[in-house]
């Protein structure tokens, strides 16, 4: 098993991969989830922390007794991080996984999901390790 | 704290129980240890769940429990702003790092930085700025370690501190990654175990009512009490409070010891699934020490001040004890015990993980790569880092001890947490996302980040405590947090360095590193898929 890996390691041409497709369309999908997201969860830390810093009367305002606006902002964060966590984990299972295996598909040999692919994966690889040679 | 002055029966048993199972752990992965992989990267075995409990471990230390309860007890809503930015971090290290720092890297976070750089020059500076972010965060921890046992068993500060540093030592050099791993889970287990039951204690004072709790919590102040529910009285400078957040939803993507933990997973996927394993604990963490932080202000009241000491670090404990039933009584005992057993293992855990990191930088990156030049074996490599972790394990306790009591910890954590913002990521994310970066880029991101941190730092406040202490820096600069001018510098230079200098490609490629950052064709493999079994 390491040793058609080992030696397909140096042969992988990661140019082409790059350039391909697949490839293309999994950077720019995960971009396009990974950017936005960074932007959004930054901002609303920062707006909090801003609140926090030059905005103290406005956190300290009550909602209900002792529950201030600074104790529901805060929790928001911790929805927020939750909710982005979950989001991110199904998204990278069900779009950008297997966007990359599919980029990666002729060099693949992952033996980290045996059953289905193993078949094709290994016979793909034998053969894409011959081309290449 | 006179009742503290002998030693506590209760507290020692159950320090022995934390150190004789951590210690079998220790025996146990001795008997497992095989190479390099096993030492750093625990065979890369490690599951996503496995690996989401070690990274709370790993993370949430001594500061987290004792440190922020203590924040919130003195200065209420302030304290739970550093439980908040701690948390968001977990976002930074998910979207920027964690899956590509799988990919992409072997044992260190200069794996990473150096892929496709120019190796010498690019490994040094990454070295540096893990040894420089290990150095101030172990010696906070060793600190700490010494007055709180000191405080809760009633040993001496020095001899608590070598016992801390030797129990460390032992797991690293004898069970490396793999004993650490296990000690980081089994101290995330106490450590929530023990915030939950403290929580429920508290709720149960409250009639099970959350609102109660802030309520009681104002009713309990006082005309001196710095305590409020409103920002404003910790940081009480708009500027610094921003800079604090800055540094610290940024800083945690730049800590070595947490980053190399995505090194123990199989693949890109258990890695993704440990950070969010994290955070889920991690914030069920942070949230429940509202409870503990807003539930010690609600039971001791303004009393409790001057017993929870500086920083307000004993606050959790006393409050542990006034739960199980006050001073005396068998369960108030028993409880502040168990409270001190969870933070002395909390201590542990996260000090061997900063060794196991530091000595990762001396063995693999400065004595292997670069003296060494690849040449040696991977025998070799293993016998150098326990060596390095030996050294830097002992020079780290030889400071706490001659530093003794005095050394702030606070400032220390926050120093760390600033050159890991500063210097550590700007580099890193970088390296990985921008074709242009260069060697000089790496280089002088690094060392600007490292050296704007340290300076300010140095002519900050804290570090001048005069009798007039707003104006006790001799360069009466007053920003306490340096996050805010360093973590552009650290850009900056990154990208002044890369635009100043003309370097021709290296070995490896842009087009190598971002195909195997994106799609882990090519990343290093676990032991288990290596073996034929």
């Amino acid at each position: 098993m390491a040793g058609p890996t080992e030696r397909g390691e140096t042969a992988i041409d990661w140019e082409t991969i790059e350039r391909s497709p697949e490839f293309q369309e999994l950077v720019q999908r995960r971009r396009g989830f990974v950017i936005p997201c960074t932007i959004f969860f930054l901002s609303w830390y920062l707006g909090f922390i801003l609140l926090a810093a030059y905005a103290e009367d406005f956190m300290g305002e009550r909602v209900y007794q002792g529950l201030t606006v600074g104790y529901c902002l805060a929790l928001t964060q911790f929805a927020m991080v939750f909710g982005l966590g979950l989001w991110y984990l199904r998204k990278a299972d069900n779009v950008f996984d297997p966007l990359a295996e599919k980029a990666i598909a002729a060099y693949s040999e992952d033996a980290t999901h045996p059953g289905e692919r193993r078949a094709k994966g290994e016979s793909a690889g034998s053969a894409s390790t011959e081309a290449v040679r | 704290m006179t009742f503290f002055a002998e030693i506590n029966v209760e507290a020692v048993v159950i320090f022995s129980i934390v150190l004789s199972i951590t210690l079998g752990v220790t025996y146990w992965a001795s008997k497992r240890m095989t190479g390099a992989s096993t030492f750093y990267a625990a065979g890369r075995q490690i599951t996503g769940f496995q690996n989401g409990l070690a990274i709370s471990g790993d993370y949430l230390s001594a500061a987290s429990f004792l440190g922020i309860a203590g924040l919130i007890y003195l200065y209420g809503f302030d304290g739970f702003l550093y439980s908040i930015g701690f948390l968001v971090a977990f976002l930074t290290v998910m979207f920027l790092l964690a899956e590509r720092m799988r990919n992409a890297g072997k044992y260190t976070i200069a794996d990473v930085l150096s892929f496709r750089l120019r190796e010498r020059p690019a490994r040094t500076a990454a070295a540096m700025g893990t040894l420089a972010v290990a150095a101030f965060y172990l010696i906070a921890q060793m600190v700490g370690a010494g007055v709180l046992i000191q405080a809760l068993v009633g040993i001496d500060f020095s001899l608590a501190v070598v016992l801390t540093g030797a129990f460390m030592l032992c797991y690293v050099i004898f069970g490396g990654m793999l004993a650490t791993t296990w000690v980081q889970i089994i101290k995330a287990v106490l450590l929530m175990a023990g915030i939950l039951v403290m929580s429920l204690f508290v709720l149960e004072r409250v009639g099970f009512n959350p609102i109660e709790l802030f309520n009681r919590a104002e009713d309990n102040t006082t005309a001196e009490s710095t305590f409020s529910l409103a920002p404003g009285t910790f940081l009480s400078s708009p500027i610094d409070t921003v800079s604090l957040g800055l540094a610290l939803v940024l800083g945690t993507a730049g800590l070595p010891h947490i980053l190399m933990r995505f090194f123990t997973v199989p693949n890109a996927r258990a890695a993704r699934g440990s950070v969010v394993w994290a955070m889920f604990l991690i914030g069920g963490f942070y949230l429940l020490t509202t409870f503990i932080g807003f539930g010690a202000r609600a039971i001791m009241g303004e009393a409790g001040v001057e017993a929870a000491g500086t920083g307000g670090n004993l606050a959790a404990p006393n409050l542990a004890l006034e739960l199980g039933g006050g001073e005396g009584t068998f369960g108030g005992d028993l409880f502040l015990a168990v409270i001190a057993g969870v933070a002395f293992a909390t201590i542990l855990a996260v000090v061997a993980g900063l060794v196991l990191s530091a000595s990762g930088a001396v063995a693999h990156d400065i004595w292997s790569s670069i003296i060494r030049k690849g040449k040696d074996s991977e025998k070799e490599e293993v016998v150098v880092a326990k060596i390095a972790a030996a050294s830097i394990g002992v020079i780290a306790i030889l400071i706490a001890v001659i530093g003794g009591e005095g050394l702030n910890v606070s400032f220390m954590v926050g120093l760390a947490f600033a050159i890991a913002a500063s210097a550590n990521f700007p580099a890193l994310v970088l390296a990985l996302t921008w074709r242009r970066f260069n060697t000089m880029g790496a280089v002088w991101g690094v060392l600007l980040g490292v050296t704007s941190a340290i300076g300010l730092i140095i002519v900050s406040p804290k570090v001048w405590p005069g009798a007039d202490s707003d104006t006790g820096s001799p360069l009466g600069w007053t920003l306490s947090n340096p996050g805010i001018i360093s973590i552009p510098l650290g850009f900056l230079g990154c990208i002044l360095g890369t635009l100043l200098s003309s370097e021709r490609g290296t070995d490896r490629s842009f087009h190598e590193l971002y195909v195997r950052s994106e799609t882990g064709l090519g990343s290093e493999k676990s032991e288990k898929a290596l073996s034929p079994h």
